[in-house]
């Protein structure tokens, strides 16, 4: 498009003298340029700057192209006294460069009997304030892609440190010097009684009994927390598991008393997953769901659903509940919600939601004992392709 | 040689004028420079079997238009348009629905083609996510890079193709 500055020279074709002089008052007041197009919407006289690339002779849309489309629109302004076609901001880019933004308004002049083309400065804001306003834009798109980054960063970072804080508590509980002292501990007591053989009162050698118990006890949580600090490091490998199987194959493992009942519901479908942590988690929810009872002839439900790409697999018992405010403290490590009952050391549950969220899965529990008995803990595992 | 209006629409800052350019002169350019109002283009396709030679004349327009751009006279006559996102910025994408149904419901029938673009910004595995709410229109969604010039072109052919099978 038109980028030159100068007043076109006269050219061939009907120019009648009133209306160039019309246009070169146009001029003069910062219209850029006139067309001056016939019936046939064909130009048939133009004037100013920025109309040079208009043909006389040719199909007015041929080279002012925001009017391709518009000409049926151009054609019914002859029948319409006094309407205009009005184009606002708009720039001609061609590879010699981009136009000024022009507005471009068409009407019908009747005693001209010819269609006019005006194209004018765009009016509603300066050059100054259309570049003021782009450079505006330019800033705040440039400050919203650092701010995107900047917000990945420090999530990258949180995350860093949230696995950084992770590693260092297990790294400074879990160490040698931590169990080893542990040992050496439980070697005293054992020299202590060598020693003193037959010279201890009853309740002393009691003491010293209990103290190796409690050194044990402690040797064994140490070691737990090792194996719970490790779920999920390891990469484990997909493969093809028949759930049916499995479920069918853990029970069988599981002892528990002669009138004790566990039934196995639903569609059980062979799946590709992870299958030593699905065992795992299996096999410790069943195994609470007994340990925990309270009843000799207890019941278990275990069903499972195929949700499309996770399992939905339910535990469901009829056992004494988990009331509602032990919840939470119910997946934590070494909670054990009722003292001195099954035995263990409250790692169970904390286990198994560490298995299932390491393998992408959810674990929800379902029980309030004020309304019925029973847990039900609700399992979503994910199949892997 | 018949010519055909095609708008392009999309948020700011998503690529319309970085595709056109690309389209039309085969270039990138790096420093960002928001379109005001609209800058209109023409591309000239040659003419090949089923198709006479043909110019899309092409509204690149303001992001900052959004859905009002349907209540504007520069929405007139329109024969396709291609909906802009950025790959990079998922929030794009979401309004490349709105402006679609928009874009419907002004002009019934008129072609639309989503361009997914800054492909070569996001990794492979984001490539070939349609995002959900595109699924309804039953219309190309093609992922772009007017960096790399990846399906630009070809976009633009396959919107003429489908201008002239509706003309017929």
């Amino acid at each position: 498009m038109p980028s030159s500055d100068e007043t076109n020279s006269p050219r061939p074709g009907p120019r009648p003298a009133p209306l160039l002089t019309a246009g070169m008052m146009l001029a003069e007041r910062g219209i850029y340029g006139m067309i001056w197009v016939d019936e046939t919407l064909t130009t048939v006289a133009r004037y100013g700057r920025l109309v040079d690339f208009v043909e006389v002779g040719e199909p007015l849309t041929r080279e002012l192209l925001p009017l391709v489309g518009l000409e049926d629109e151009i054609r019914a302004l002859k029948d319409s006294d006094g309407r205009v076609i009005e184009l606002p901001g708009i720039a001609i880019v061609d590879n010699k460069g981009e136009s000024p933004k022009i507005n471009i308004s068409v009407f019908w002049s009747k005693d001209e009997e010819s269609f006019l083309v005006v194209l004018t400065r765009y009016s509603s804001r300066s050059d100054l304030e259309v570049e003021l306003s782009r450079q505006i834009r330019a800033r705040l798109m440039a400050e919203a892609e650092v701010m995107q980054t900047s917000k990945e960063l420090a999530k990258t970072n949180a995350e860093l440190a949230r696995a950084n804080r992770d590693l260092e508590e297990f790294a400074s509980i879990i160490s040698h010097d931590l169990k080893a002292p542990m040992r050496h501990l439980r070697y005293i007591v054992d020299e202590i009684e060598t020693a003193t053989e037959g010279a201890l009162s009853g309740s002393a050698i009691s003491k010293l009994s209990e103290l190796r118990d409690q050194s044990r006890r402690m040797s064994g949580m140490l070691t737990s927390l090792l194996e719970y600090s490790s779920v999920g490091r390891k990469e484990e490998i997909a493969e093809e598991i028949d759930t049916h199987g499995l479920i069918h194959a853990i029970i069988g493992s599981m002892r528990r008393t002669p009138g004790f009942e566990i039934e196995i519901a639903g569609f059980w479908p062979t799946i590709s997953t992870v299958v030593a942590p699905l065992d795992l988690v299996l096999r410790n929810l069943v195994d609470n769901a007994i340990k925990h009872h309270d009843r000799a002839d207890g019941h278990i439900r275990i069903s499972c659903a195929d949700k499309g790409d996770t399992l939905l697999i339910s535990v469901e018992d009829d056992g004494p509940g988990i009331a509602k405010d032990q919840h939470a403290a119910a997946f934590l490590p070494f909670r054990r919600l009722k003292p001195g009952g099954a035995e263990g050391q409250g790692m169970g549950l904390a286990f198994v939601k560490r298995w299932v969220e390491a393998a992408g899965g959810r674990l929800d529990l379902e029980s309030d004992p004020s309304l019925r008995r029973g847990t039900t803990m609700r399992l979503q595992w994910p199949k892997m392709t | 040689m018949i010519a055909r209006k095609i708008m392009m629409l999309g948020e700011i800052g998503v690529g319309k004028s970085s595709i056109v350019q690309r389209l039309v002169f085969d270039r990138f350019d790096f420093n960002y420079k928001p379109t005001i109002g609209v800058d209109v283009y023409r591309y000239d396709l040659p003419p090949r079997p089923g198709r006479e030679a043909m110019s899309l004349i092409v509204w690149d327009t303001d992001g900052n238009f959004g859905e009002a751009i349907f209540r504007h006279v520069y929405m007139r006559e329109a024969s396709a348009a291609f909906i802009v996102g950025d790959l990079s910025r998922r929030n794009t994408l979401d309004s490349m629905a709105k402006l679609g149904a928009g874009f419907r419901e002004a002009l019934p029938g008129r072609h639309i083609t989503f361009l997914l673009n800054k492909v070569d910004l996001v990794e492979a595995a984001l490539r070939m996510e349609v995002p959900e709410p595109l699924v309804p229109f039953a219309a190309p969604v093609v992922t772009t890079s007017a960096k790399t010039g990846e399906n630009v072109q070809q976009s633009f052919i396959d919107s003429a193709d489908a201008i002239i099978r509706r003309d017929q």
